[in-house]
């Protein structure tokens, strides 16, 4: 009962630190359950419907180009010899790296008790999910008769046929399958309580109805964040690993081969921090246009969290530009002539603009996050951002063709022309990923409110009295 | 015996529990240790968000979760080495370039052991989560309470059922009082839910 004596036990230990709030405005947890809430039992703003129709028949014209290439064959495609892989995998590179910066903002920056990630963890893993989706259109419909496609599995079959497990591509089936299981589980899961408060909250049989299946039941009792937090921290840990092992299992599709460009053992430090970096540049170009049409997130997704994500940026586009010295320093000191001339090719023949656009946006536009005044000017963040993911996209297309174009026999030599098909199919998946995200936007808390009010100053009995349980947060 | 306090729910359903708000979570605690201190064991807290210290003040156990997690952990382990060695070494050996497919080859299946622990520890932690907790479940007897119901985010709720053997509403009631509760409701069943 000693608990009584003081209702602001937290404040002396926030103010030494000087931590920028979590939520602006002194708002307090009743505020920002109606904040998060608001925005999903509004109504259905204009804009909205006007985004998810373009972006619903980008998605839709995206399936039609994948039926029209199953029941016709891959040769509607651009791909053809040497160049076997080009946009599929390119997009499929671009879109399961974008996934990672999701995975790390929500459990690595979970465990490290980094809670200015908490107003952004649940954008950012819906963001992961959807990236994953966009990024298994590819691997299956890539290998032509998609029918075959569980070859890819260790099943039992009558040919007596097994899949050759020290293959990379089958390593990757495994990775991805399990990253889009673990990062789906963990968004679902640790939006049950927040699902359980729009229930509560509904006002249609409906929406009770639907919201009341999908929270399961939940109720908040104490036994039940006993488990739910042992489950968060136990998630967290098993997801944060995935950070490091999917870009590096899916960099082994490229590094095992013995193609010049491709098999150096740098490659899997190169895409995980390539993927951090162009899910950064993701997570900005996502969340600073969802604060101009819902207000109420100024206050919650706070200038000092956007810079934040802007010094991941930084760092993660840093290491990027350090590995494409590296790469070339590499190619010229290996003293390997195939080694050098991928390199020389890969700039000088007249596919060469795709490295030169690449390296001009990559080298470049990340650099410019040293400075406040960029990082503060959210519209020109967003530009920034976008150009980004330009740069990302034309990185992993000048990985894959430009290597592949200019392989050991230059009589075969050429250059990877996209079709239609490819082009279509490419703008397909964004339709994809913006449908979802629109449908998250609408449906779900988009802000993880019940880890946002735990972290309220106030909201914890005795804080700062040392009495932590340990394995909260 | 309950006639002087609000009731919800059917009044013809025997009596669930006696439910109370309080609007802080130090006043939650407080109430949880005297409740302890009077000797009674039914009880379930609810609030909108983990509050520290309650499970403790509540002398709730350790969760089993992380067993659970290591166990499905070490399931996918066996799965899957025994998925990748017993078709490559005895029914389908596949050498390619000559490399070997044995034991000693055992860093080529790491990442999919990696990639298995890590999706069947994911499943076994929510699964173990969902059922830990007593979910799924389409309805429950505090649902009767209409300010529990539609506003459970809005404070932090106790009940103490009527299991429990040392239950008496009127002393209940009045004990709830005495540490600051609001809206003290008797929670009987709902007809539907019989």
């Amino acid at each position: 009962m000693s608990a009584t004596t003081s209702n602001e036990p937290a404040q002396p230990d926030l103010s030494a630190i000087a931590r920028p709030p979590q939520v602006l405005n002194n708002r307090g947890p009743l505020w920002v359950t109606d904040a998060v809430c608001s925005i999903v039992e509004g109504k259905t703003p204009l804009w909205w419907l006007a985004a998810i129709s373009v972006s619903g028949t980008f998605a839709a014209i995206g399936g039609a180009c994948i039926l029209y290439m199953i029941v016709t064959g891959v040769g509607v495609w651009g791909s053809n010899s040497p160049c076997f892989w080009a946009w599929d995998i390119t997009n499929f590179i671009f879109w399961v790296s974008m996934a990672h910066a999701g995975s790390l903002i929500s459990a690595l920056l979970f465990l490290t008790r980094q809670k200015w990630s908490i107003s952004i963890s649940r954008a950012a893993e819906a963001m992961t999910v959807f990236a994953i989706i966009c990024a298994g259109v590819y691997p299956a419909i890539h290998i032509g008769r998609v029918w075959f496609v569980w070859f890819l599995f260790p099943v039992p079959n009558s040919y007596g046929m097994w899949p050759n497990f020290s293959s990379p591509l089958l390593w990757d089936v495994f990775a991805v399958t399990s990253y889009l299981t673990v990062s789906s589980l963990f968004w679902f899961a640790g939006m049950i309580p927040d699902l359980a408060v729009l229930r509560d909250r509904a006002t249609t049989k409906i929406r009770k109805f639907a919201y009341g299946l999908v929270s399961l039941g939940w109720l908040g009792t104490a036994r039940q964040w006993r488990h739910f937090e042992m489950m968060y921290v136990l998630l967290a840990g098993l997801t944060s690993v995935l950070v490091v092992t999917v870009t590096t299992i899916v960099a082994s599709d490229c590094a095992t081969s013995v193609v010049p460009g491709w098999h150096a053992t740098i490659f899997p430090f190169y895409f995980m921090v390539g993927a951090v970096y162009s899910g950064s540049a993701a997570i900005l170009t996502l969340l600073i246009p969802l604060r101009l049409v819902y207000p109420q997130l100024k206050e919650l997704i706070t200038p000092s969290q956007l810079d934040k994500v802007c010094k991941l940026l930084l760092m993660m586009g840093s290491c990027v530009a350090y590995v494409y010295v590296f790469e070339l320093f590499n190619a010229w000191y290996s003293a390997n002539p195939f080694e050098r001339g991928a390199f020389w090719e890969r700039f000088t023949s007249s596919s060469s603009w795709y490295a030169i656009t690449c390296l001009s946006i990559n080298l470049t536009i990340p650099q410019l996050f040293w400075f406040s005044a960029v990082r503060r000017c959210l519209p020109l963040v967003v530009v920034l951002a976008i150009l980004c993911n330009v740069g990302m996209w034309f990185e992993r297309f000048m990985i894959v063709t430009t290597t592949l174009t200019r392989d050991f026999l230059p009589s075969s030599w050429g250059n990877f022309h996209p079709t239609i098909v490819d082009i279509l199919t490419a703008t397909g998946t964004l339709g994809i990923f913006f449908t979802l995200f629109l449908l998250f936007i609408r449906f779900v808390p988009i802000i993880n409110m019940s880890e946002l009010k735990a972290a309220l100053p106030g909201s914890q009995p005795h804080a700062g009295l040392g009495r932590s349980t340990g394995e909260g947060h | 015996m309950s006639h002087h306090l609000p009731i919800c729910g059917s009044k013809d359903e025997p009596l669930f529990a006696i439910g109370a708000r309080f609007d802080t979570p130090e006043q939650l605690i407080g109430a949880v240790s005297r409740l302890r201190a009077e000797g009674y064991s039914s009880y379930e807290c609810f609030t909108p968000y983990p509050v520290h210290g309650l499970a403790e003040t509540m002398r709730l156990p350790k969760s089993l979760l992380s067993f659970l997690v290591l166990g499905g952990g070490l399931t996918a382990v066996l799965i899957a080495l025994s998925m990748e060695l017993v078709p490559s070494t005895l029914i389908y050996p596949l050498v390619v370039d000559g490399k070997p497919l044995n034991l000693s080859a055992l860093p080529q299946y790491v990442p999919i052991v990696v990639a298995l622990t890590l999706m069947i520890g994911a499943i076994a932690a929510v699964t173990g989560m969902i059922i830990l907790g007593g979910m799924p479940r389409l309805n429950n007897p505090m649902f009767a309470w209409d300010l529990f119901a539609k506003d459970a985010s809005r404070g932090f709720f106790l009940a103490v059922e009527s299991g429990d053997k040392k239950f008496s509403a009127a002393k209940v009631a009045e004990l709830l009082h005495q540490l600051g509760a609001g809206d003290v409701t008797a929670i009987h069943q709902e007809e539907e839910s019989k």
